[in-house]
């Protein structure tokens, strides 16, 4: 009954004014597979996005539903705006990196990372075999 | 222009036939066992990934390493065979293809343990130049799997119809209980089909992961779907169908991405196999009238 | 609740309906290895509603059932005297034909000042609107599983009365049904319709529990997954399939005992089980026993 009334008054909802969060991911290889210490990077509007609590979790978008990494809290880092997580991944390749966040923003956030030995990068524009 | 529909007309023929050896692969286990599997194409893998270790931790040169694929596609195909279709060999068809989709699920994971780096090269078949002649690009590795392919199909077609073994084959596809009552065993017929199938893979195989120059646990599904894909545009059910899906398949593909790009490549194929299915022509469903394809 | 349980609860919520959109069919007689591809048009429509032009969620949810049952027509009506893999290999070229063309859709308007919309293989980011109207982790959970719920309670009613007997003896034997007077096609082209609308719907809420989605998610494995959840759930009720979900997705992710090795274990348990109950765990059998010996009259 709930759902169905929420469902119901979602219908005249207003949308809230929401300012999309933006994230950045810096991360190293620990050496030990697969496992990286990873800094998240939030701002909003240009600004650090400090506060937030940020739960970060991985699935490879190449064989979506194989691998499931256990969600990790990140911990606040040293600068505003910035948050710690150790991610242990699976496998080396690319990872859609999932990022909930709530407290003064509640968003979810998806990164593309190409994981291997050194650390994560941006993962580039896919092209066709 | 002529040039480069000559030029694509080889790589077509080039891709084409491992497609068609996939293909194969597919058919006699159809054929004889009215079943499909769907872990060929991760059995496949395992065998490419077992070469791959081989190459990493110990160097081995190029026979060794085509061995050890089609020995490691064999095993795997055993392992499915045993757990997935002779179990279910006089119940549901649907059962054994289920089956087959887990041990599918076992296989890329067991690959990912193995090697976890998501992408491994693997030693080229031929490394260095390829040949040009009269404007056109030859590459030696190319000429290798077409002859290869070549020689095995026509070994093929002399176990199928000038040896005993071909002769209980073709008998049990035909009709097994009339096959059984003549003496042969179907049993062990699907036994050895199925282990045929799977070293004509594993070469199928060796030779994709040797021109590529790469191994990556996406083998598995890619060469289910290729060889899916062959099967069905050469017409269910027929070996020489299934080399003519396969070659057709290739030349779509390599003249597909010259015109519309390698976006197109895929969905022209895939197009095409829906519109064929459609359409419905006799030699593409004639396993539904004589023998129920599920 | 936490978050995580949040998560795997949600997931096996969502895959549920593309399950059932592949038992529908089963019970059909047909084995569909692309309701993906309408979970995906669910999805795309259902987020450029929502993200590009600000649709509330339920008409937009609508929308994408709509577009879902009438995509799901488009793939039935050439393929309807197709029968066993023939149609199956249909099912699964039209899907993968979907999937590619998610690939080459890019369309892209500019909302607050930013590009929003699909970007062919880039994905379709941002499709907030769960975010944009406060909608809780738990409420949208609860919004599945209402959903769930209501399809349930048609799809059970459907099965006790003559029109999923109906259905059911056109899965059996077809030949036998259009003798006895049964509209073979018309039937089977209705349940296509639903089986998409089902799965378009699956479709709408992954994209907005998500927040994005990409060409990549609607593929072969997740189609050959829903088939496969249905048939080890069992054929013999609509909660076959979500039994079927909830074990594999319960499991994987429920169960960190087993490390990187889930899916070997999952993998060989649901082979075995296929040997030991060839026609899923709540089979036809099971069911009928279950059923007359509870509404038995003494």
């Amino acid at each position: 009954m709930r759902a169905l009334a929420l469902l119901l008054a979602l219908l005249p909802a207003m949308p809230v004014l929401a300012q999309n969060a933006r994230a950045e991911l810096a991360c190293r290889f620990t050496g030990t597979d697969f496992v990286y210490d990873c800094v998240i990077r939030l701002t909003r509007a240009g600004q650090p996005l400090s506060g937030a609590q940020v739960i970060v979790g991985a699935d490879m978008p190449s064989m979506p539903m194989a691998h499931n990494i256990a969600p990790v809290k990140a911990t606040p880092g040293r600068r505003p705006g910035d948050y710690e997580a150790r991610l242990d991944l699976e496998m080396t390749g690319e990872w859609a990196i999932k990022l909930r966040l709530s407290g003064p923003l509640r968003d979810q956030l998806v990164l593309h990372y190409e994981f291997d030995e050194q650390g994560a990068r941006p993962a580039k524009r896919r092209e066709r075999r | 222009m002529l040039l480069d529909l000559l030029q694509n007309t080889i790589d077509g023929i080039a891709s084409g036939a491992t497609y068609a050896l996939l293909a194969v692969g597919f058919t006699l286990i159809f054929g004889v066992l009215r079943r499909v599997n769907l872990s060929f194409g991760p059995a496949i893998m395992l065998g490419c990934y077992g070469a791959t270790w081989l190459h990493l931790n110990f160097q081995s040169g190029l026979v060794v390493l085509a061995a050890a694929t089609v020995a490691g596609a064999v095993l795997a195909g055993a392992y499915v065979e045993r757990l997935c279709f002779a179990p279910h060999r006089s119940g549901s068809a649907i059962a054994a293809m289920v089956a087959s989709f887990a041990l599918w699920m076992q296989f890329e994971e067991l690959a990912t343990l193995v090697l976890p780096r998501h992408i491994y090269p693997f030693p080229l078949l031929h490394e260095g130049a390829p040949f040009e002649f009269l404007g056109l690009t030859l590459r030696p590795d190319t000429l290798a799997v077409l002859g290869a392919a070549v020689v095995l199909c026509t070994l093929l077609h002399r176990l199928l119809y000038r040896s005993r073994f071909g002769l209980a084959v073709r008998a049990t596809i035909e009709n097994p209980v009339a096959a059984s009552l003549a003496g042969i065993d179907p049993g062990r017929v699907f036994v050895l089909v199925f282990a045929l199938a799977s070293a004509i893979g594993g070469i199928a195989g060796y030779f994709i992961v040797a021109t590529h120059g790469q191994v990556t646990p996406m083998l598995g599904m890619w060469s289910t779907l290729k060889g899916l894909l062959a099967m069905m545009l050469g017409g269910l059910g027929s070996l020489p169908g299934a080399i003519a899906g396969g070659l057709a398949l290739g030349l779509i593909e390599a003249h597909s991405q010259w015109f519309l790009g390698p976006q197109l490549r895929d969905l022209v194929a895939y197009l095409l196999l829906f519109v064929l299915l459609a359409a419905n022509p006799a030699w593409m469903t004639r396993w539904t009238t004589s023998r129920s394809a599920s | 609740m936490d978050d995580f349980t949040l998560g795997v609860l949600t997931n096996i919520g969502l895959f549920s309906f593309l399950a059932l959109s592949a038992y529908l069919l089963l019970l059909a007689g047909e084995m569909s290895f692309g309701q993906q591809a309408f979970f995906g048009v669910g999805a795309y429509a259902g987020g450029v509603l929502t993200a590009l032009y600000s649709v509330p969620l339920p008409l937009a949810a609508l929308a994408a059932m709509l577009l879902g049952a009438l995509a799901a027509l488009l793939v039935g009506l050439p393929t309807l005297r197709l029968k066993g893999l023939y149609f199956a290999m249909a099912t699964l070229a039209a899907a993968e034909i979907a999937r590619l063309l998610f690939e080459l859709l890019r369309f892209q308007r500019s909302i607050d000042g930013e590009l929003a919309g699909p970007d062919g293989t880039q994905g379709f980011r941002g499709i907030r609107w769960v975010f944009e109207h406060g909608v809780e982790a738990a409420d949208f959970l609860l919004l599945i599983y209402g959903l769930l719920a209501f399809v349930l309670t048609v799809l059970l009613a459907v099965e006790r009365s003559r029109l999923g007997a109906t259905l059911r003896s056109i899965g059996e034997d077809p030949e036998l049904a259009a003798s006895l007077g049964v509209d073979v096609d018309r039937f089977k082209l209705g349940v296509a319709a639903c089986a998409g609308a089902l799965a378009a719907l699956g479709g709408v809420l992954f994209a907005h529990h998500n927040t994005y989605i990409e060409p990549r998610n609607f593929d072969i494995m997740l189609g050959v997954h829903s088939l496969a959840y249905a048939l080890i759930g069992g054929l013999g009720t609509a909660l076959g399939p979500l039994l079927g979900v909830a074990l594999d997705i319960g499991l994987l992710e429920g169960s960190r005992l087993f490390g990187g090795t889930r899916m070997i274990v999952f993998g060989g348990l649901v082979a075995v089980l296929l040997i030991v109950r060839p026609r899923g765990l709540l089979d036809e059998q099971l069911v009928h026993r279950f059923t007359s010996r509870t509404l038995r009259r003494r």
